[in-house]
């Protein structure tokens, strides 16, 4: 037993921690927040140069080949920052789906360019009836030619906007067994007869409607096989799932220390309103949040990375645990900064809303108890 | 990063070596019962004297040194011993010597070490910790009890509640004010009074929980200077060589605390109308979310068992360890209910599911208090995290939160 990290992980999280220190400060996430596409290519490409981009990527595709939990303590880095880039859906989900079936074809022209940051891919599969359930994925792919049609609505696509190309989940045939029937497809970013529309609201990424009117696709940018891509999404959701608690992880713990330290110097009374226990009680819901948070990640990672047993129990426990954790957590910061909580100078909202926009993303804490559920045959 | 306890060569060989001795050694039907109304004297008897027998062997106290009773082992071995005692649900004594020994270790005399600490540790004797009074719960250092100085000894007199346990103790390790005059903390000493000396009247409680608890009742307890422990005044300071370790410091490795799988099992089993009660989407999600509990509070143990055991320096995890278990109970005691209804509430050796352990644990669940209430730790975890009562303490504290990230 050994729960520290490796000399490598610590180089990597201190590298992180620097490129965040100096690329993104509070007010560039705020400005990245408010306008344009939500992210800066000039960042990106800098993350790229870095290797960051490929990290999951095996070497001979242009990536670093590196462990889950090496990613996951990058992530907790960037989580922190709140560093705004397409990393989870370009170089984590869409990067796993092709490593994990694409053609040798797919791979030798995609994977190098995903690791090298030059194209950005993003996975659509969330429909109207929200949900990741098989049952939920209702667009539909007919068999036109020698390729697909595809019709039907994406919705609460993250980073489509500006996704070169995209990884959409349609249905290709109707069954009794809803796992069934599902393909993968890769479709041109701009192709004709997509149209995309970001989303407004309280929202902590850019996230998509997109609509499908006959979208034509060859039969050469299947992925996997045709009717086979429920299974491929299932391999692929679990180290994906707990990377992205690592990201939620690194967040809460920014939240921790901004709380402790506003509680230090915040004064009221007279005296500084951490003398308060009901003040103190919020940071201790905070920190026993995050702990939870943190070790159940970290224990489904490495299950991961060494091929334990119960690596799908304990990705459903880590998700369900940092979901509320980051959403609580973030609720008692609110609780202690009071008014200046919600001045948009500030920022904590920018971690509000990144806490209830992942709250839900690969699965809420109601989703994963289920899953539980079945995995403990109840 | 690896979560995995692994096991040596030494150890497995080792281990052997216990289940073949404890093959041997343990006589039948010696199991802790599913509650503690079942434990019988006769039960208790059987228990310590497997104990003595487990000291003789030096696998009582296996880390401390031979010469004074212990194993001279290494933490490796008692890690096996531990496992395999636990794996055979043998029935022992909370706190048997594991606050007070340390005590003795660092300030007790010569003759304590050479006498009392041994045969603690072989499990001769017990010491029961006895600290808490009837107007001194989390405030500790206003307990009132006196111990006077006349001539070679102390007289102490007062009263000492909800300490102890159903059986006997052969020492109570009190707390004690010697100076009335002296300022708070600085005031406290600390004494070894034989269970048996005249004047003290160990009395029963009538408790829902807490294994049997009891209420002391010193009356001109005379004591010799002999077996005071640690300088006059010095009391605070030995009571806080205990106090880290009861604050959830020691962590644990193994299973998680199993009752909500058993209860998970017994569920499926139970009708709720008219179907197994887990197949209620509702009650699926609340005993997955306490199943998710157990493993939290199997993780922080985890995770405190090997910064303790690796060096690390402990911050708040202590305290969280022990709040979290301590927030874990009653909640499961108040979703079991959602989920069980009525029947959670029965000991009735028909309806009350498994074998009254449910019932028992609503009980329990109502004691979060020994070794500091939740309100107590969540103090210590604040002041951990660099925020305290007053601005001045606050000063003196941690400048940056910090968790045990790695």
């Amino acid at each position: 037993m050994d729960l520290s990290l490796t000399p490598a992980q610590e180089m990597l999280k201190s590298t992180a921690k620097d490129f965040v220190a100096q690329e993104c400060p509070k007010t560039f996430v705020r400005e990245m927040d408010e306008q344009g596409d939500g992210f800066s290519r000039t960042l990106w490409q800098k993350m790229a140069d870095l290797g960051w981009a490929g990290m999951l990527i095996p070497e001979e595709f242009g990536g670093a080949g590196r462990e889950f939990t090496d990613l996951a303590v990058l992530y907790e880095e960037m989580g922190r920052g709140l560093l705004p880039s397409p990393h989870f859906s370009s170089s984590v989900l869409c990067a796993l789906i092709l490593m994990e079936a694409g053609s040798p074809q797919q791979k030798q022209s995609l994977l190098p360019a995903i690791a090298k940051g030059e194209q950005i891919l993003a996975l659509a599969l969330t429909e109207p009836d929200y949900g990741w359930e098989a049952s939920q994925v209702t667009l539909s792919a007919t068999q036109s030619g020698g390729g697909y049609r595809l019709s039907g609505t994406k919705l609460f696509v993250h980073d489509a906007h500006i996704a070169d190309s995209l990884i959409v989940a349609a249905r290709t045939r109707q069954g009794v067994n809803p796992r069934d029937g599902i393909t993968l497809f890769l479709v041109d970013g701009n192709a004709a007869g997509l149209s995309k529309r970001v989303l407004t609201g309280f929202t902590g990424e850019r996230q998509n409607e997109l609509v499908f009117n006959n979208v034509s696709v060859t039969a050469d940018r299947v992925i996997g096989a045709v009717d086979g891509g429920w299974g491929i999404l299932e391999k692929v959701f679990e180290p994906a799932t707990a990377v992205l608690c690592a990201y939620m992880v690194g967040g809460l713990q920014e939240v921790l220390e901004w709380t402790v330290a506003y509680g230090r110097t915040r004064q009221q009374f007279g005296v500084p309103i951490g003398t308060f226990q009901r003040v103190q009680d919020h940071v201790v819901e905070i920190v026993n949040h995050l702990d939870a948070a943190r070790w159940t990640t970290y224990e489904a990672l490495w299950k991961l990375d060494t091929h334990q047993t119960g690596v799908t129990e304990a990705v459903a426990v880590a998700k369900a645990v940092t979901s509320e954790a980051y959403e609580r957590g973030t609720f008692h910061s609110h609780e202690v900064h009071a008014g200046i909580g919600i001045s948009k100078e500030y920022g904590l909202h920018l971690y509000t809303k990144k806490a209830r926009t992942l709250y839900s993303y690969l699965g809420d804490p109601t989703f994963h108890r289920k899953r539980i559920a079945s995995l403990l045959a109840m | 990063m690896d979560f995995a306890q692994t096991y040596t060569a030494e150890q497995e060989t080792f281990r052997k070596e216990v289940q073949q001795w404890l093959d041997a050694n343990l006589p039948p039907n010696l199991e802790i019962p599913p509650t503690f109304e079942d434990y019988s004297d006769e039960l208790y008897r059987m228990g310590r004297d497997f104990r003595r027998k487990l000291g003789e062997k030096g696998w009582h106290a296996p880390t401390w040194p031979k010469d004074i009773g212990g194993g001279g082992l290494t933490t490796d071995h008692a890690i096996v011993i531990g496992e395999e005692l636990s794996k055979r649900k043998i029935p022992t004594v909370p706190d048997a010597f594991g606050l007070c020994a340390p005590a003795i270790s660092a300030w007790g005399t010569d003759e304590m070490k050479r006498d009392i600490l041994p045969r603690m540790l072989r499990g001769e004797i017990i010491v029961w910790q006895c600290f808490t009074e009837p107007e001194a719960g989390s405030d500790l250092a206003s307990l009132k009890m006196r111990a006077v100085k006349d001539g070679d000894d102390y007289v102490i007199s007062g009263q000492k509640i909800f300490v102890g346990y159903k059986f006997g103790a052969d020492y109570l390790y009190t707390l004690a004010v010697t100076d009335q005059t002296a300022p708070r903390h600085q005031n406290i000493s600390a004494f070894l009074v034989p269970a048996d000396a005249p004047g003290v009247d160990i009395q029963s409680l009538e408790l829902i929980a807490g294994g049997g608890k009891r209420t002391i009742f010193y009356d001109d307890v005379r004591v010799p200077a002999t077996l005071r422990i640690g300088d006059e005044g010095k009391g605070w300071w030995v009571a806080q060589t205990t106090l880290e370790l009861e604050h959830g410091g020691t962590g644990r490795v193994g299973a998680r605390e199993s009752l909500i799988d058993r209860i998970i099992g017994y569920a499926k089993g139970h009708t709720a109308g008219g179907q197994p009660a887990t197949k209620d989407p509702q009650a699926q999600q609340t005993l997955v979310d306490l199943y998710i509990g157990s493993h939290i509070g199997r993780l922080f143990n985890l995770r405190n068992y090997w910064m303790r055991t690796s060096g690390r320096k402990f911050v708040h995890e202590g305290s969280e360890n022990s709040l979290f278990g301590k927030t874990y109970a009653p909640k499961l005691a108040a979703k079991v209910l959602d989920v069980l209804g009525p029947y959670a509430l029965l000991s009735d050796t028909h309806y009350g599911p498994l074998k009254g352990e449910v019932e028992n644990q609503q009980r329990e669940a109502t004691s979060t208090h020994p070794g500091g209430t939740p309100e107590i730790q969540r103090v210590i975890i604040a002041r951990r995290m660099g925020l305290s009562r007053t601005p001045q303490e606050m000063q003196g504290s941690r400048d940056v939160a910090g968790t045990s990230t790695h």
